[in-house]
């Protein structure tokens, strides 16, 4: 797999011999994008961070995997975290960083001492002056978007603020500050150290219903079959959810691209698919989605706070099927509300699911009405 | 920048919100959790306006060159409505909505709000203290009671707990307010949009002690009350009510209504003599006012090490004074029992509800009731307060000067310490009695007159922040005065909420104007100051001052 | 030693098993931040807790990929052997119980944390097993 070649330190060498502008330039040549789900170009975003004058930079790894269905990062953390430092390194480097982090989710406590080892070695071989810190969270899916991420390592609740200031230009403590997916990082080392690396590799969280979970390496445009092929769907194939975030679709036999995607009106995000057979009912999987994002919302904004919780019961009467016809109109008016005036991502998205599933499987909603 | 507003082409100032920039133009975006002086959190979701098709909050969002922004589409009027539809169904109803800042009535009107969908789902218990009172319940999650709290008043109180629907106000560890750091100033109070926070209400007792036959209930007023009564009925911020405020309180049914500046005269006696051994000795220095007691607990809280060092004056504060005296002088005149006698202060501050419980201070007032509690113990009595005639206040204890009545501004203690102390130490008046540099709504003012050829360099603060930041220059002063409430006395917390400065600059100008109306305007030439002395007290620090009207401080937890 | 409020919560519950009010309290002095705000940031998140629990924690994932391959409903099975609800701590004290959102395992679930360690592919008798050695 491309994603576990080591860069043995020789990515960074390589880096430093060629000088920040330059390594930008060859990330945006080789079209490495963010791959946390918002697909940046990556080049971009570091090239903010050198451009910004200040007397401090930071460099945030994003390693707070939340998305449910999404075991990637972590899968770059047990099986590679050496080239995941180098990257951070590299990153550092080119803003000009002397203070890194590594926001581990603290469901992933148990890695970081292995990753605190890997972070040692590294650094003492590299020579490198910077410092790569572990800040472990505590339990929150809306930390991992990245004003949470900044305000939760501050000291702060983990709620997201209005952009801008875009973090590159005043992130952490008001500096400059990169932020950067866990599988990002370790391409941006690869990328800079491998003449022949493919960007179009994606790294496919595949779960659900399927009999071979698991992280699959392939092209982003990969047909949505042949990843099936790869995962043994268990019964017949009902729907794919992208996540909780991304929405749904009946099957559709495409290319994987997120212009594909987005024609079915789900969002690509980070890879990763839940397979659903039709053993399996929408409307209780759509419920048990609503709880994820009820107990997520971080509280801070109306529309989440408050949405949220009603889109719950709504979905909970629609589960026992005790809803009525206005509760299903209710529920479409709010599912568009909340995501029209959400202050974050987490809310822009916590009801794709629903206006998706409600576009693709309608009657399944209807059949729960009194 | 040139932009498109509701279709017009207009040219606008690039750096200012979307919000201001409407508001130039005679458009009133609602808002709910935006506070003048802050930094928008735009965690509302109110103030939505159409940018270039999307919907954002105007609070916090810049213009872009050439966009289009429509604030009144039906896409932008829907969405507004369906955020205060979840806001209030969070919010348990039954409400003191007339008690509040001006936000939540009108905007509910203005956004046109029919019916609610929701259930509410809070049940948090209530939090009764004895000054201020919680209902969790009612609260709609705006966070300005928490960014006061933290931002203005640097004393975090309360904040967020919890994630998501869970998300409430509250003290650490869901304590209740009265067992926490909490100076009991109400600015929370000001700033809730819900009455979620409002005063410990007294009217009720005050009702019945008014019933009860045996019983003289004596009513005093506070120096800025004069001055912010007029809006709770109607009247122009400003507007001078002095007259009306006693007839309407004679009206009530009270035994007597006493005058609180001569409480404060009485306070300068004592606190200028004290100022004036200081200098005598040398020191200590700064000796600072107590007449505020949202000061004081944020003193004995936070800086409790200034007990030791002697930095606070004695002196209790003008309404403690004035109600010893009246259970005692007055009482002993008028051969009153003094256990007859119920003492009411009209005040316009929460702190002193809490005040009169104090362990440390014999008190000689019995309630505590806001301006916000007056205006409608005199609207339970269907007092056409407008149409009053003015009436003075009785006068055995009524009868006050211009330095009393500046209490009610930030810096008037000080002034009308001043006019005393220059006089008593010096022999001569001083040319100018008002102190200009320490007038006026700024958060820090200094100043600095000779007396006896010893500079004195004075100080002013208002509101939390601004005293935590003069506390840091301290030593440079020999005489400080510190309100919890910015603006003083004006502006706190049991006031009639107001929405802009401007109020506050008008209210303050009443008082300047109630001042400079006076005949008298030097606390030690009041005549009844003057009879007190010579029948009862003997002299300013008499050990019958010092008994009745002297307090000491304890420390409490800085938590 | 991280100076950072949320590594440092995370130590105090480390080694007391739960972030106290005296420990709030200690921190707030120590690090200068008012204890209200520390409280906010304990309160916001789900693996800090504010109040005593068991001596062991399971935190069961309840997320879509877990869902739906729950063939035995683990809740259930969960809450009947340890004979609490979900959010409560066993009377012995020995178990606290939790559910979470996805903990990563999705390609291997049912899954759990135990203390913080992920078990994977539950089956009736694992989970069985696991409050077995929770109560020895």
């Amino acid at each position: 797999m491309q994603i576990l070649k080591k860069t043995e330190l020789a990515a960074l060498k390589k880096a430093q011999e060629l000088g920040a502008e330059k390594v930008i330039e060859l990330l945006d040549k080789k079209g490495l994008v963010g791959r946390g789900g918002a697909s940046f170009p990556t080049g971009k975003k570091w090239r903010f961070a050198f451009d910004a004058k200040a007397d401090e930079k930071f460099v945030i790894c994003n390693a707070d995997e939340g998305e449910p269905g999404t075991f990637k990062d972590k899968f770059i953390l047990e099986n590679n975290p050496e080239t995941l430092i180098e990257g951070i390194l590299i990153a550092s480097y080119v803003v000009g960083a002397k203070r890194a982090f590594i926001y581990l989710r603290g469901e992933y406590d148990y890695l970081k001492g292995n990753i605190e080892k890997v972070i040692k070695s590294v650094i003492k071989r590299s020579r490198l002056d910077v410092s790569v810190e572990i800040v472990v969270g505590a339990g929150s899916y809306v930390c991992g978007e990245e004003t949470a991420i900044i305000k939760s390592i501050e000291g702060f609740r983990g709620q997201p603020y209005y952009k801008p200031p875009f973090p590159p230009v005043s992130g952490l403590w008001g500096k400059p500050t990169i932020i950067n997916n866990v599988e990002t990082l370790t391409c941006a080392a690869q990328a800079v150290l491998f003449d022949d690396w493919n960007s179009s590799l994606r790294l496919f969280s595949v779960s659900g219903c399927v009999d071979n979970p698991g992280v699959f390496e392939l092209p982003v445009s990969v047909r949505l079959s042949k990843v099936l092929e790869l995962a043994k769907p268990r019964g017949k194939l009902k729907a794919l959810f992208f996540g909780c975030f991304g929405g749904c679709m009946p099957y559709v036999d495409m290319e994987m691209t997120p212009e594909n995607v987005c024609g079915q009106d789900c969002v690509h995000g980070s890879c990763s698919v839940i397979v659903v057979d039709d053993s399996r009912s929408i409307v209780d999987l759509c419920y048990v989605i609503a709880k994820f994002f009820a107990y997520e919302s971080c509280g801070k904004c109306t529309p989440c706070r408050e949405g949220t919780v009603r889109v719950l019961f709504l979905m909970k009467k629609l589960k026992d099927m005790k809803a009525t016809k206005e509760d299903l109109a209710l529920l479409e008016e709010l599912a568009h509300h909340i995501k029209n005036t959400s202050l974050c991502g987490l809310g822009q998205s916590a009801t794709n699911h629903i206006i998706t599933g409600l576009k693709h499987f309608r009657e399944d909603f209807e059949e729960r009405i009194l | 920048m040139k932009i498109k507003l509701d279709g017009k082409d207009i040219e606008c100032d690039a750096t200012k919100t979307l919000l201001h920039i409407c508001k130039e133009h005679g458009i009133n975006i609602p808002t709910l959790c935006y506070q003048e002086s802050l930094k928008p959190d735009a965690r509302c979701r109110v103030c939505l306006v159409e940018l270039n098709g999307k919907l954002v909050t105007s609070c916090s969002t810049l213009p872009s060159d050439g966009c289009s922004v429509i604030t009144s589409s039906e896409k932008v009027i829907k969405a507004r409505k369906m955020n205060v539809e979840l806001i209030m169904a969070g919010h348990v109803k039954a409400c003191n909505i007339d008690n509040v800042s001006h936000n939540i009535s009108g905007m509910l009107e203005e956004i046109g709000l029919q019916g609610i969908r929701f259930d509410p789902i809070r049940d948090y218990e209530q939090d009764l203290g004895s000054a201020v009172v919680r209902e969790d319940n009612k609260c709609i999650n705006c966070g300005r009671c928490v960014r006061t709290c933290a931002e203005i008043q640097e004393i975090y109180a309360i904040d967020f707990a919890s994630r998501g629907f869970n998300e409430h106000v509250a003290p650490y560890c869901e304590h209740n307010l009265a067992d926490v750091a909490c100076i009991k100033c109400g600015q929370c109070i000001l700033h809730c949009p819900v009455g979620a926070i409002h005063e410990r209400e007294h009217l009720f007792e005050v009702l019945r002690a008014l019933k009860d036959k045996r019983k003289k209930v004596i009513v005093q007023a506070a120096p800025s009350i004069r001055a912010t009564l007029g809006e709770e009925f109607g009247m122009p911020a400003g507007s001078l009510v002095t007259g009306k405020m006693v007839s309407a309180l004679r009206k009530v049914g009270f035994f007597k209504v006493f005058d609180v500046d001569l409480g404060a005269d009485i306070t300068i006696m004592e606190e200028a003599s004290e100022f004036l051994r200081r200098v005598g000795k040398g020191g200590p220095f700064p000796m600072i006012t107590t007449c505020c007691p949202g000061w004081i607990l944020m003193m004995e809280h936070f800086y409790p090490e200034m007990i030791k060092k002697d930095y606070m004056s004695t002196c209790k504060s003008p309404h403690e004074m004035l109600g010893m005296l009246t259970k005692t002088y007055f009482a002993q005149k008028e051969g009153l029992n003094p256990d007859d006698i119920v003492v009411v202060s009209i005040m316009p501050c929460t702190a002193k509800k809490f005040e009169s419980t104090r362990p440390e201070l014999e008190s000689g007032v019995d309630f505590v009731l806001t301006t916000r509690e007056c205006a409608k113990l005199i609207r339970h009595f269907k007092i056409d307060f407008a149409n009053l005639p003015d009436e003075d206040f009785d006068s055995a204890l009524g009868v006050s000067t211009g330095a009393g009545v500046v209490f009610g501004a930030s810096g008037g203690v000080m002034e009308a310490a001043l006019r005393t102390a220059y006089e008593f130490g010096t022999g001569n008046s001083v040319t100018k009695l008002e102190f200009d540099q320490i007038r006026g709504l700024d958060g820090i003012k200094t100043g600095s007159i000779i007396i006896n050829g010893k500079e004195v360099r004075f100080a002013v603060a208002s509101g939390g922040a601004n005293i935590r930041k003069l506390l840091k220059d301290k030593d440079k002063y020999h005489f400080i005065e510190f309100m919890a409430c910015p603006g003083g006395c004006i502006g706190g917390g049991g006031q009639p909420p107001h929405s802009t400065h401007e109020t506050l600059v008008k209210r303050a100008q009443a008082i300047y104007h109630a001042d400079a109306g006076k005949g008298l305007r030097k606390s030690h030439e009041n005549p009844v100051v003057k009879k007190i002395y010579a029948e009862f007290l003997d002299k300013p620090g008499s050990e019958k001052a010092e008994k009745l009207l002297h307090t000491y401080y304890q420390k409490k937890s800085e938590f | 030693m991280s100076d950072l409020v949320l590594n440092i919560l995370r130590k105090v519950q480390d080694r007391d098993g739960f972030v106290s009010e005296d420990a709030l309290k200690r921190l707030s002095k120590d690090l200068k931040i008012p204890v209200s705000r520390l409280y906010g940031v304990a309160s916001f998140y789900a693996m800090l807790h504010t109040k005593e629990q068991g001596r062991n924690i399971i935190e069961l994932c309840g997320s879509p990929s877990c869902y739906l391959n729950d063939g035995f409903d683990v809740e259930k099975l969960l809450e009947k052997e340890v004979g609490v609800n979900f959010g409560q701590t066993s009377k012995d004290g020995k178990i606290s119980l939790f559910k979470t959102s996805c903990i990563g395992c999705c390609d291997q679930a049912p899954a759990m944390l135990l203390n913080g360690k992920p078990v994977v592919n539950l089956t009736k008798t694992k989970v069985r097993e696991i409050i077995k050695k929770c109560r020895s």
